[in-house]
């Protein structure tokens, strides 16, 4: 990706992009709006850039056309799908338009369905599917034609906890030898799976690197601490707060501090969640000299 | 691929709708068709359906054969036999006047000829013939010629027509062979009557049918999949014009060709190498019935692929199939809807051209309607049939490339 962006009248979705993804698990991490989804639209030529080029092989994916499509394969967000359709049609269908013939589509599809579990639902049309179903049959579209480029928008949103796992274990499964960029704003899904994460922030790619070079980029650690109910509003206006959990004689804080924030604190590993927190939350001194501006007439 | 762009058109429920509904249409009319006209039998009894159609055309076939001076003055001696004998019975006799009528039943389309061509050019006297002598008969033939003649040197005409336009006209006229061969047409008759009523409902159910096909992958937010595919912006596209003209082919034609069926089965094929003039005296389409047959069902056929690619079209662009289930409602009221705005030779040449007219071709061919193209004048149904061939082919790569450059936002 060189120099990357797309506008929508006012907004700029992504700006000012350059990336080059090779084999491998990428992680899209970012708030909504950050601007993921518009850029995997870009990457799967769907929404064609305002500006600057993605390339693959040295070729321009919009020129390459039907070529580059040949080894993509995509799960949108919003996985939309035929109603009346059984999950086999379904399947034969997407086959026929990603160019498989009917005799490989076939047995692809068979061999996709016991992968993703759902060989004895493929009668069931894909209106009577549960969600989780319907995000396996996804995931089995996507993988049809044995994608070089695997695009996965959101695979987890909306499933349960259970069918969250089982699907993160099914995305690692399927990734070996081929590119994959998964995006999600659940962080736990990514840190299993990724080698790499691109942290996305008003349109771009804010960092990026293993969970490990993320992590040893942020200054702040995380620390844990118990403290009196009446203590959690200074906290709060001090420190940035991962998680807060009442208990018996107070309240369990997870602080993001370079400093021990109490006595009592004690430092704790860093999670992916965190680094991405202490990457795109705004810190409570910012906060404070923004409301600060505020008061005194600034924007 | 085409395959399931059918297979998902004919999985909503809408469109088994649709598709019991064409069923149902193809039955009523029919059966209108069937049993349009009167019979009284040699008793005097009313019937109806088949046995009246098949008694009708019998009478009828009596009288079959070349329509000359001697034998319309044989239809003007009977016609005028009848009426005194008419004149005799009491109104109240229904029977002994359904008897009378049942005598009269085999001459009634030759009759109905002399109403046409002794009555002025506009005008409709129904019961001139019963006043006519034999010898009138000679006059069967000119009559048609000069009084088109006369209508057209009235003022009202003098903008509606030019100099040529009159000339042609009155050609036209000429070039009919006379003494005409007489058949009885009712089949090709009572057919014609209800065709243009079946082929524009049936045009409008077609559009419930293929008003998705374009629409529906945005509906469903199946779109990111299509266009990520390899076929997304190619064979994919093809495909779904090749099933949206497939559904409008097969249906339009088993419909067309399934009443036509039924309507001829039950009349018989009499009259199609007979010239329209015995229903249609003062068309200047000098046609057989057979030929008008083919115009019309073909004229049907291009004009409901033309309005179904314009609405297939309409789909692509809004991305929503219900308005564009609106573009074919729109197209054929839309003369209705131009009246107002538009008066006058103006009016008669726009709404002449108008894709509505392809749907009733058997209708037009009565009308006047001229065009003028490089010196040459031609009536609307040459025009036609050209043009919207044309502008159908024109659609399909439009609505290809329409399509195939949609983004997904």
């Amino acid at each position: 990706m060189e120099h990357l962006k797309k506008q929508f009248q006012d907004t700029v979705a992504v700006a000012d992009v350059t990336y080059t993804l090779h084999s491998g698990v990428y992680g899209l991490l970012g708030a909504n709006g950050a601007g993921k989804t518009t850029l995997m639209r870009m990457i799967c030529t769907l929404l064609q850039p305002t500006q600057g080029r993605i390339t693959f092989g040295g070729k321009d994916i919009f020129e390459m056309g039907g070529t580059y499509r040949r080894i993509l394969g995509y799960l949108p967000q919003n996985f939309g799908y035929y109603p009346d359709f059984t999950v086999q049609d379904y399947l034969m269908y997407i086959a026929s338009i990603k160019g498989i013939r009917p005799a490989v589509a076939k047995k692809r599809v068979k061999e996709l369905l016991a992968q993703v579990g759902m060989e004895e639902m493929k009668g069931r049309k894909m209106k009577r599917c549960s969600g989780g179903m319907r995000r396996r049959v996804g995931i089995a579209q996507a993988m049809l034609n044995d994608p070089a480029i695997l695009v996965l928008d959101e695979p987890t949103a909306g499933l349960d906890p259970n069918e969250r796992i089982r699907f993160r274990n099914l995305i690692a499964e399927l990734a070996a030898d081929r590119l994959v960029l998964l995006s999600t704003h659940i962080v736990s899904d990514v840190e299993y799976i990724a080698n790499e994460i691109l942290l996305m922030q008003d349109g771009k790619i804010a960092h990026s690197g293993t969970v490990s070079e993320l992590a040893d980029a942020v200054t702040e650690r995380a620390w844990s601490c118990l403290v009196p109910q009446s203590m959690v509003a200074s906290m709060e206006r001090q420190y940035q707060i991962s998680n807060m959990k009442t208990v018996q004689g107070g309240v369990e804080l997870r602080i993001l501090s370079g400093e021990q924030p109490c006595s009592s604190a004690v430092l704790e590993p860093l999670t992916l969640e965190d680094i991405f927190l202490c990457y795109t939350q705004t810190r409570p001194e910012d906060k404070e000299a923004a409301e600060g501006g505020r008061r005194h007439g600034k924007v | 691929m085409v395959k399931y762009e059918i297979k998902k058109v004919f999985s909503r429920t809408s469109s088994k709708v649709a598709l019991l509904f064409l069923l149902a249409l193809l039955l009523f009319v029919s059966n209108a068709a069937v049993n349009a006209g009167i019979y009284a039998d040699e008793t005097g009894e009313n019937r109806s359906g088949i046995a009246a159609a098949r008694g009708r055309m019998e009478q009828k076939r009596q009288w079959a054969g070349t329509l000359d001076t001697e034998r319309i003055q044989e239809v003007i001696r009977k016609n005028s036999e009848l009426v005194a004998e008419q004149d005799a019975v009491s109104t109240e006799d229904v029977k002994k006047n359904n008897q009378i009528f049942h005598k009269k039943i085999g001459f009634l389309d030759i009759r109905q000829m002399l109403i046409y061509s002794f009555n002025d050019f506009n005008g409709y006297d129904y019961y001139l013939p019963d006043k006519l002598s034999p010898e009138d008969a000679a006059e069967f033939y000119p009559n048609r010629v000069k009084h088109l003649e006369e209508w057209l040197e009235l003022k009202e005409n003098e903008e509606q027509f030019s100099e040529n336009e009159k000339t042609f006209l009155v050609e036209k006229y000429e070039e009919l062979e006379t003494p005409i061969q007489y058949e009885p047409a009712d089949g090709w008759g009572n057919m014609f009557e209800l065709m243009p009523m079946l082929i524009m409902i049936t045009m409008l159910a077609l559009g419930f049918l293929v008003a998705g096909i374009f629409s529906s992958e945005f509906q469903w937010k199946a779109n990111a999949v299509l266009y990520s595919s390899y076929y997304g912006r190619s064979k994919a596209v093809s495909a779904k014009i090749k099933a949206g003209l497939l559904i409008v082919t097969v249906i339009y034609w088993a419909e067309v060709l399934l009443y036509s069926a039924i309507v001829l089965g039950v009349y018989g094929l009499d009259g199609m190498n007979c010239v329209i003039q015995i229903s249609y005296w003062k068309s200047f389409y000098n046609i057989t019935y057979g030929e008008l047959y083919f115009l019309t069902i073909f004229g049907g056929y291009v004009g409901t692929v033309f309005l179904m690619l314009l609405c297939m079209l309409v789909s692509a662009k809004s991305k929503s199939a219900v308005v564009a289930v609106i573009v074919p409602f729109v197209l054929l009221f839309l003369p209705e809807f131009l009246r107002d705005a538009l008066q006058g030779k103006v009016f008669n040449l726009i709404k002449g051209m108008l894709p509505d007219q392809l749907l009733q071709v058997n209708m037009i061919v009565r009308y006047f309607n001229l065009y003028e193209i490089g010196g040459r004048i031609t009536g609307a149904v040459e025009l036609l049939f050209p043009v919207y061939i044309v502008l159908s082919v024109l659609l399909c790569p439009v609505l290809y490339f329409v399509y195939k450059r949609a983004e997904v936002k």
